[in-house]
């Protein structure tokens, strides 16, 4: 059983290289500042719902992209809000990859788009585990007794 | 037929013909009845107004948020629930337009994502512009576009302020405290 303050400091070290590494940015920071007693699963919540969009999106994407005529209108659109929901809550290494499919689209370059979509799958996969990972912490930090700490 | 429902307007309609029997012209004659105007707060705006510099100046404030993301809503409803607004969301420009009807208690400010399909944000805004007059909601954009064009356009279209995506709580108090000043203004006028 690791001492509550050993987990912390886990976290602490976690969360601190997710953001060096450009994972996460300040708009994960704002999310966790929103979550208070009136919402105390708000992070949790607004992630998952974030996980399951981009998987419908990265399936329409995978789609539209396997059409013999390409709509890369259509295209752009899923894109585009990948990017948004990305955004809203931090994934900045995704937001990153959908502003280089977004010009792939607008050239309606297919191999650039279909590398994009492999690049943006990676990304989001890479900060999904993440975010798991960092969930799993607060958990055992809670069932051992003790407090998240505040990242500033 | 003409004559019946002006009767019942109680008004009168006459032709007159010339002299060899053709109709000249129609004459009308209506009554009306002078509305009195009266000096009617948009929603009483003032207590939002003069509020000393603190976030009690959102309380209360009726808020319809319009983004057809859901990751989004959720992030920006609880935004605008922190600075004490009360907040109904919609996902499309359609749900907006009904949930701003006539039989529907009036909201103070329209929070609108430009970029929604089918309808989108610069189109809603056109028609809240038409259509409520009088009971004009306080229109704030939402986009992740810095292009002055669309700034721009925001504003021909009638739109009172714009935020920047992804949205941040500081920008968000600062540009809804600017347009509620601004609109207190145009009040006091």
């Amino acid at each position: 059983m690791a001492a509550v303050s050993q987990l912390q400091r886990q976290f602490i070290e976690y969360t601190t290289s997710l953001y060096n590494e450009g994972y996460l940015d300040d708009q994960f920071t704002q999310l966790q500042k929103l979550q208070d007693e009136s919402n105390p699963e708000f992070v949790v919540e607004v992630v998952s719902l974030f996980f399951e969009d981009s998987e419908k999106l990265l399936n329409n994407l995978a789609t539209a992209l396997q059409q013999k005529i390409v709509d890369y209108k259509q295209v752009d659109s899923h894109v585009h809000q990948f990017k948004g929901s990305s955004s809203s809550i931090g994934a900045q290494r995704v937001t990153n990859v959908c502003v280089h499919f977004r010009n792939y689209c607008e050239e309606k370059n297919l191999d650039g788009c279909l590398r994009c979509l492999q690049q943006v799958k990676h990304e989001y996969i890479l900060v999904r585990n993440k975010l798991e990972t960092l969930f799993r912490l607060e958990q055992q930090i809670v069932q051992a007794g003790g407090s998240i700490p505040m990242m500033e | 037929m003409c004559k019946k429902l002006v009767q019942m307007m109680q008004g009168k309609i006459w032709m007159s013909t010339n002299s060899q029997g053709y109709i000249q012209s129609t004459s009308l004659v209506l009554r009306f009845q002078i509305q009195q105007t009266f000096n009617r707060p948009m929603f009483d705006l003032t207590n939002f107004i003069d509020q000393p510099k603190s976030n009690s100046i959102f309380r209360g404030l009726q808020v319809i948020l319009a983004d057809d993301d859901g990751v989004n809503r959720m992030v920006t409803k609880k935004l605008l629930e922190k600075l004490g607004c009360q907040v109904t969301t919609v996902s499309s420009g359609f749900e907006c337009l009904s949930s701003l009807g006539p039989t529907m208690s009036p909201f103070h400010v329209v929070i609108l994502d430009l970029h929604m399909p089918e309808m989108d944000g610069f189109e809603v805004a056109t028609r809240i512009r038409k259509f409520r007059s009088r009971n004009r909601p306080l229109i704030i954009a939402l986009t992740a576009s810095a292009e002055e064009q669309v700034w721009e356009r925001c504003l021909q279209v009638g739109m009172n302020g714009v935020i920047r995506k992804p949205v941040l709580l500081r920008g968000l108090e600062i540009e809804l405290r600017t347009v509620l000043q601004r609109a207190g203004e145009r009040l006091s006028s």
